[in-house]
């Protein structure tokens, strides 16, 4: 765990089986590589990346997108190629959800916890601006958008003029939290069917 | 004519981007594999004013985004460029009706893409390993180079099957990251004789720009980097014209230029040495025709394509013995091998074929007889459509086809 993402993943995994959603989750660690199924019903699929010696998380990132590459794959084709949606959190999978979305046809929802922005504000180097143009990818290559707040879907406007209507506001303290989720994703999930 | 083979190759340079050795090689691999009735197709990085889709002479070209944002080092840029290439191919991909059978990646520079897209479509995936970092390095330094030696590693491993271009690049490469041997295959690089068809016009005059008529011309093409050992010609110079005159002629550029310099100012032979930069082709086709001797003097040598290129020329080569260049020239028959990292040695192979008319005359003959029969890009391509069948018989019976 790094920061509080990990548990409201876990968390939003096992609600999302309990309404009989199939879940998989693709994720990082060093050691504990391979595919398992969790008590709750989630598949966790853990990759380390292949590359041990990096020098920067955007190297250490961008190799290790394609194990979650492999990854989401291997779930494809094992599942007879039904995958209907792909959740990415953040900037760290972008790639491999826009070569996932453009190779398998599969649209994804890009769920903004926080922006370059944000983390390092007035940062322009050439580090941070890699990661907005991985960021602003996403925005442009995502099906749907989800934000947490009204202020951060403004954000998102505000900073890569992303038009409005792209982006679901789905907050965890509201009580229609799951409710408000599988909506997104069912709006979402025909996305590039119907193009 | 759902049978015909397809291939997808992956390179960061293709001309009119030329960079290295890779561009022309994929160029002239590509062409070759076409007339064989392979349908290649080359996803590559942009140029300014090159088509974003072309087709040159039964090849696709499609050149891809190669990531214009500023990059915080070049390493950091080809794995962002790759994100693009990656992207990009896979539409192009789609819009095939997935027609593709192979996907063949040239080096590091497009590992990530070609990694990637093998898993996603799971197709089988080639690699040519041109070059490797321990090798050009003399060993890992560094981050940056552990990083990249992991990745190479990482793209052979993936590999179904690894091309090396020379003998030596077989061990070397099987030695760098403990590859089984049956999974690595030679097939030498080649080289375009027509290219020298009809530059002999006004070569007398051409020639005189840049010697003297009294001067023999001693030429190097490369890059002005420590594995190229450049600086063991330079410490030759003097040595050279102890017997005979003569004007040194540098094609090239790279860090070690100014260090270099120096040592020539030092020695007092600016009117001898001549360091020309980066040349158009022309006039490096008309360098490589005027020259009395080519030298190839390099540390570390995958392959060697600039001493095959001067035999294509019928200028006479003296190389170190190293790498590829050992493989290339037979000793006393195609060329003079000399000992690498000695400037005497170089000094006397480059005196020998400069004295001896004789001599100079029955290795260059003999050099571009070998080149003929052996670095032809048409058998090349039939060697390559070989292998890409092999593969796809293996292939058929895994649990992926």
């Amino acid at each position: 765990m790094v920061g509080q993402l990990a548990d409201y993943i876990s968390a939003l995994a096992t609600q999302l089986v309990k309404n009989k959603v199939e879940t998989h989750v693709v994720t990082y660690h060093d050691s504990m590589t391979d595919a398992v199924e969790e008590a709750s019903g989630v598949k966790v699929a853990r990759v380390a990346n292949p590359v041990r010696t990096h020098i920067g998380v955007l190297t250490w990132d961008l190799t290790l997108n394609q194990e979650v590459e492999r990854a989401v794959a291997n779930i494809y084709y094992g599942a007879n190629k039904q995958i209907d949606l792909i959740n990415v959190y953040d900037w760290h999978f972008i790639p491999a959800a826009v070569t996932l979305k453009n190779a398998l046809n599969i649209p994804f929802v890009y769920s903004v916890e926080s922006l370059e922005n944000q983390r390092s504000p007035n940062s322009n180097t050439p580090y941070n601006m890699s990661i907005k143009s991985i960021e602003w990818l996403g925005f442009y290559e995502a099906e749907k958008v989800s934000a947490k707040s009204e202020w951060m879907r403004d954000e998102v406007v505000r900073i890569y003029s992303v038009p409005e209507e792209k982006i679901h506001i789905v907050s965890p303290s509201s009580d229609t939290w799951i409710k408000d989720v599988l909506g997104l994703y069912k709006t979402a999930a025909g996305g590039l069917k119907s193009k | 004519m759902k049978n015909k083979l397809s291939v997808m190759m992956f390179t960061w340079e293709f001309p009119p981007r030329v960079i290295g050795g890779i561009s022309p090689h994929v160029f002239f691999l590509s062409k070759s594999l076409a007339k064989t009735g392979v349908k290649v197709h080359v996803v590559t990085c942009d140029f300014p004013g090159a088509p974003a889709h072309e087709v040159i002479d039964g090849v696709d070209v499609y050149r891809v985004d190669s990531y214009k944002n500023p990059a915080p080092d070049f390493a950091t840029w080809v794995y962002l460029m790759n994100l693009n290439m990656q992207k990009e191919a896979a539409v192009i991909v789609n819009k095939l009706a997935n027609k593709i059978d192979v996907f063949h990646a040239h080096d590091w520079l497009v590992a990530t893409a070609g990694i990637g897209l093998k898993h996603v479509f799971r197709k089988p995936l080639l690699v040519t390993m041109h070059s490797t970092e321990i090798g050009r390095r003399d060993g890992l330094h560094t981050d940056t180079e552990k990083m990249i030696h992991e990745t190479e590693a990482w793209l052979t491993y993936e590999a179904w099957k690894v091309i090396c271009c020379s003998d030596y690049m077989v061990s070397h490469v099987r030695w760098a990251f403990g590859l089984p041997e049956d999974k690595l295959v030679m097939i030498p690089n080649g080289v375009n004789l027509s290219v020298y068809d009809g530059i002999e016009n006004d070569l007398a005059s051409f020639r005189a720009k840049y010697a003297l008529p009294e001067e023999k011309i001693v030429l190097y093409v490369g890059r002005l980097v420590y594995e190229k050992g450049i600086h063991v010609l330079i410490n030759a110079v003097s040595k050279v014209l102890e017997k005979i005159n003569a004007k040194f002629i540098i094609v090239g550029s790279g860090y070690m230029k100014e260090q270099l310099l120096n040592i020539v100012r030092s020695m007092r032979l600016e009117h001898k040495v001549l360091f020309m930069g980066f040349v158009d082709d022309e006039t490096l086709l008309r360098l490589q025709k005027c020259a009395d001797v080519s030298v190839v003097p390099s540390l570390f040598e995958p392959f060697g394509i600039v001493a095959l290129e001067a035999m294509a020329a019928k200028s006479p080569v003296v190389v170190s013995d190293t790498g590829g260049l050992s493989e290339i020239i037979d000793h006393d028959v195609t060329g003079f091998k000399a000992y690498p990292n000695n400037p005497e040695s170089l000094a006397w192979g480059i005196n020998k074929i400069l004295l001896d008319e004789n001599y100079k005359n029955y290795v260059r003959e003999n050099a571009y007889r070998k080149v003929q029969e052996k670095y032809d890009w048409q058998k090349i391509a039939q060697q390559t459509k070989a292998i890409y069948k092999a593969v796809l018989g293996e292939f058929s019976k895994s649990f992926w086809a």
